[in-house]
């Protein structure tokens, strides 16, 4: 063989051999155990603990409000879609939940031109303003009267 | 090919480079174990990826915009703050009565989603007569078959996953955008503290603990129906969606097939 | 509820519309997530691949008359091949994971790809094609060369000495087959950054079957052009006289590769514009609003009309014209070109960005100066490959050194008269 030729070749072998090892020493443990990623990121993204406690939580201790709110419109509506998270006080009923304003019961009643039909919404101007939306409504039972 | 001036010398390097390589190695399993460690503490036991199939599905006339849905993604994953990092948002579609005689089927569609919805929509400005019909369609990782996200990933960081969630593994992934620019919904975004690409992940630190995501847990109408193709419940609110409505996908023409199916969808939504 | 808690991110919300009408929210950033260093990288990579055009009519096609200027033009692709993963490093949001691209390539992503064609196009074309060719000229060098030069020189050799007529015909064998491997590599390194874009089906302005083609085009046009401005500008610094023929010669092939291109992209905007591909509408009012300058002005007008006018004419009018005229017609298309192939390359990559994929919204950006996609950035990493050229010049190109007497032909082609003799070194 040519020297030329013979040193390139050398030099050639010794590039692919150590991407090789390269490639066997720096590839992750777990890659390609599923698929063409690391299969530990499946673990690792379920690791975080969850922020909102869920319903479940909830009804260990509430059972009771629950089946109010079966009874009437906000029987789909979560626990902690009003009340916010929930975690904490799930955790230790002393840790209390915040307020819920006004604004908690516009958020979803307030017309602003593309709510659906079957919802009742209001015009805020419009509406009766004399009191707090729970001196008239009660929000576990909408179609009760207080 | 420039180096190396001797066998001798070439030899010398070569096995220079495989201790540095072989240290290394040592380094990478030690780092491996701590991970493992990690994982089999906090991680929830006993949940099998093959086991399940996760799909999210939308009735947009069920939305009513109150954008809980959007506030509690972000509470729940840590998303960061500002306009321009969503996992889920919602937008407003208020299309306008057409121009009288123009012999247009409709006018002026308004698409707005103002810090995606987060903070619910304002009032609207159009007035309500020149309203033709107005709705909020909720978006988020459409969950497609065949991913564009996935197929471009250069290193593998972003992948889909047994039970149907796509998933972008934060500590392996480069930050090159290929993803971003990839998904035709807008699905994704770099996370300017991370770097790493990141999208929805269906919750799955809660789906794997038997949890809903949060914008199922928190959403006030059950306009997001979640559920197991592969352990249909009683009563399934996923069968019993399919089954129930004439059911669309966003942007069919691209070939992805999103998983993620909606009802009432109109065809300006794209 | 309040949810503002624990990722209290540093997040100014700006209230000043950065976009008209509807983009997704992850649209809606201060910065387009691909920037200036992207649109550098396309253009230095084409740059690669013109000049490795250029160099190949020369051993391949024979093109006797464009021999002054091989070895700069193998030289020129390899300082700018040297600088074109610099851009794409930096952007990366983890260049310290950038490794993975080649330890677990992931192959059905054209990016993953880019490892083993820059490594390839490297190592087994350019670099083996300029061992072979400067081989002799090492061993000789390495003779009369002292002090770290001559250590360099040594080197370079790879310890082989050999400079028999036989080791030298082997030599020229090896580099022309090289050269025939490499202009298909020529093809893949730049059709493939044309498919990274083409490929995007999620972005009608990218997802494009033409994408590949018309990045090779502007690579070949803007590779001649580089190589014209090279090499006028080495002659001016070393004050020795051009080489007309060559010059006459590479502007033939500049104008040719000018009217391809511009015909083929012409093609990619009538079949737009008549097909009305969905969003054609936002893409045609972008590029009005968004695109005029870089463009209209930019790419169609300084980038090809003008050229193609002034070259144009020197093909009809060659002989009429007095030499100093046309060296002044070459320099200034070879500018012109080289403008509008980047003003090309940055509507491709900034156009694709500036329209939500909603297709209901545009956005602006605000080129900023610092930063990393900044200007000043840009500017360090467009000037950095001519630094690389001017060590290698210096190096491989000296005046000082002589120059062996072979010729970038296969043994096997007729050898004219004047060809056997000894180039002039530099030139």
């Amino acid at each position: 063989m040519p020297p030329q030729i013979f040193r390139l070749v050398l030099l050639t072998l010794a590039i692919i051999v150590s991407y090789i090892i390269a490639r066997y020493l720096l590839t992750p443990a777990s890659f390609g155990q599923y698929g063409f990623y690391r299969a530990e990121a499946l673990a690792e993204a379920a690791t975080p603990e969850p922020v909102f406690a869920g319903r479940k939580a909830c009804l260990e201790c509430h059972e009771d409000i629950q089946e109010k709110l079966l009874k009437g419109e906000h029987k789909t509506i979560g626990c902690e879609s009003c009340h916010g998270v929930g975690r904490e006080h799930a955790q230790n009923p002393d840790v209390k939940l915040g307020k819920i304003g006004d604004s908690g019961c516009l958020r979803c009643h307030e017309d602003n031109g593309a709510r659906p039909a079957w919802i009742k919404v209001i015009v805020v101007k419009d509406h009766y303003r004399g009191d707090k939306c729970a001196g008239c409504h009660v929000p576990h039972q909408p179609n009760e009267v207080p | 090919m420039k180096h190396s001036v001797s066998r001798r010398q070439m030899l010398a390097t070569l096995g220079g480079l495989l201790a540095g390589l072989a240290s290394l190695a040592a380094a990478r399993t030690a780092r491996g174990a701590v991970k493992k460690v990690l994982v089999t503490t906090k991680a929830p036991r006993g949940y099998d990826p093959h086991q399940h199939k996760w799909l999210m599905c939308f009735d947009v006339d069920k939305c009513i915009g109150c954008g809980l849905c959007v506030d509690a993604c972000k509470t729940e994953n840590h998303v960061p703050a500002g306009p321009m990092y969503f996992r889920t948002w919602i937008e407003r579609y208020i299309i306008k009565k057409p121009e009288p005689g123009s012999g247009k089927t409709r006018g002026e569609v308004l698409v707005d989603s103002p810090n995606g919805g987060r903070d619910g929509f304002p009032p609207t400005t159009v007035p309500r007569e020149e309203i033709l019909k107005a709705f909020f369609v909720p978006k988020l990782c459409n969950l497609c078959e065949a991913s564009p996200c996935t197929q471009v990933c250069p290193v593998g960081a972003t992948f889909d996953a047994p039970d149907g969630a796509v998933l972008v593994d934060p500590n392996y992934c480069i930050g090159c955008g290929f993803c971003i620019q990839a998904c035709p919904y807008g699905c994704r975004f770099l996370n300017p503290e991370t770097r790493v690409a990141e999208k929805c992940t269906l919750c799955y630190h809660r789906i794997t603990r038997g949890l809903k995501p949060a914008c199922v847990e928190i959403c006030p109408t059950e306009a997001r129906i979640f559920g197991d193709l592969k352990h249909p419940v009683e009563n399934d609110p996923i069968q019993a969606f399919i089954q129930k409505h004439r059911v669309h996908t966003l942007k069919p023409h691209l070939g992805t097939e999103p998983r993620v199916l909606y009802a009432n969808l109109d065809k300006e939504v794209r | 509820m309040s949810a503002e808690a624990t990722n209290a991110v540093n997040v100014v919300i700006e209230t000043l519309p950065r976009f008209e009408g509807f983009v997704y929210p992850n649209e809606s950033g201060p910065h387009p997530l691909w920037g200036f260093l992207i649109v550098i990288y396309p253009y230095i990579t084409g740059l690669v691949a013109g000049a490795f055009i250029m160099a190949s009519l020369v051993r391949v096609f024979r093109v006797k008359a464009l021999e002054p200027v091989y070895r700069l033009s193998l030289l020129t692709a390899l300082a700018f091949l040297l600088c074109a993963p610099l851009p794409l490093l930096f952007h990366l949001g983890h260049p310290e994971r950038s490794y993975q691209i080649m330890i677990t390539p992931h192959l059905t992503s054209p990016m993953a790809i880019f490892g083993f064609v820059y490594a390839w196009y490297l190592m087994a074309v350019l670099l083996l094609e300029l061992w072979f060719d400067y081989r002799q000229d090492f061993v000789e060098w390495a003779r009369i060369t002292p002090g770290w030069r001559g250590i360099i020189y040594r080197a370079f050799t790879l310890g082989v000495t050999d400079t028999s007529e036989r080791a030298v015909a082997l030599d020229m064998k090896m580099s022309w087959i090289i050269s025939i491997i490499g202009i298909p590599s020529a093809f893949l390194l730049h059709g493939y950054v044309g498919f990274i874009f083409g490929s995007i089906k999620a972005n009608p302005w990218w997802g494009n079957v033409l994408m590949p083609i018309i990045f090779i085009l502007s690579a070949m046009v803007s590779g001649i052009a580089l190589c014209v401005f090279n090499y006028m500008v080495l002659s001016w610094v070393r004050r020795r006289e051009l080489d007309m023929r060559c010059l006459d010669v590479m502007g033939m092939f500049l104008f040719y590769a000018l009217v391809v291109d511009a015909a083929i992209e012409a093609l990619d905007w009538i079949h737009r514009a008549y097909s009305a591909v969905e969003g054609f509408h936002v893409m045609e009012y972008m590029a009005r609003e968004r695109l005029f300058y870089t463009l209209s002005i930019g790419q169609l007008a300084v980038g090809t009309v003008v050229p193609l006018l002034l070259l144009g004419a020197l093909q009809i009018l060659r002989k009429r014209v007095p030499e100093l005229f046309r060296k002044r017609i070459y320099f200034t298309s070879a500018v012109l070109i080289l403008i509008g192939v980047f003003a090309m390359r940055w509507n491709v990559v900034m156009g694709g960005q500036y329209f939500s994929k909603s297709l209901r919204g545009v956005m602006s950006y605000k080129l900023e100066f610092a930063g990393v996609e900044g200007w000043f950035m840009g500017m360090i990493l467009l000037a950095l490959p001519f630094v690389i050229l001017t060590v290698l010049i210096k190096l491989f190109l000296s005046e000082q050194l002589p120059t062996s007497g072979h010729v970038p032909h296969p043994p096997t082609a007729p050898l004219e008269t004047g060809a056997s003799a000894p180039r002039p070194a530099g030139a």
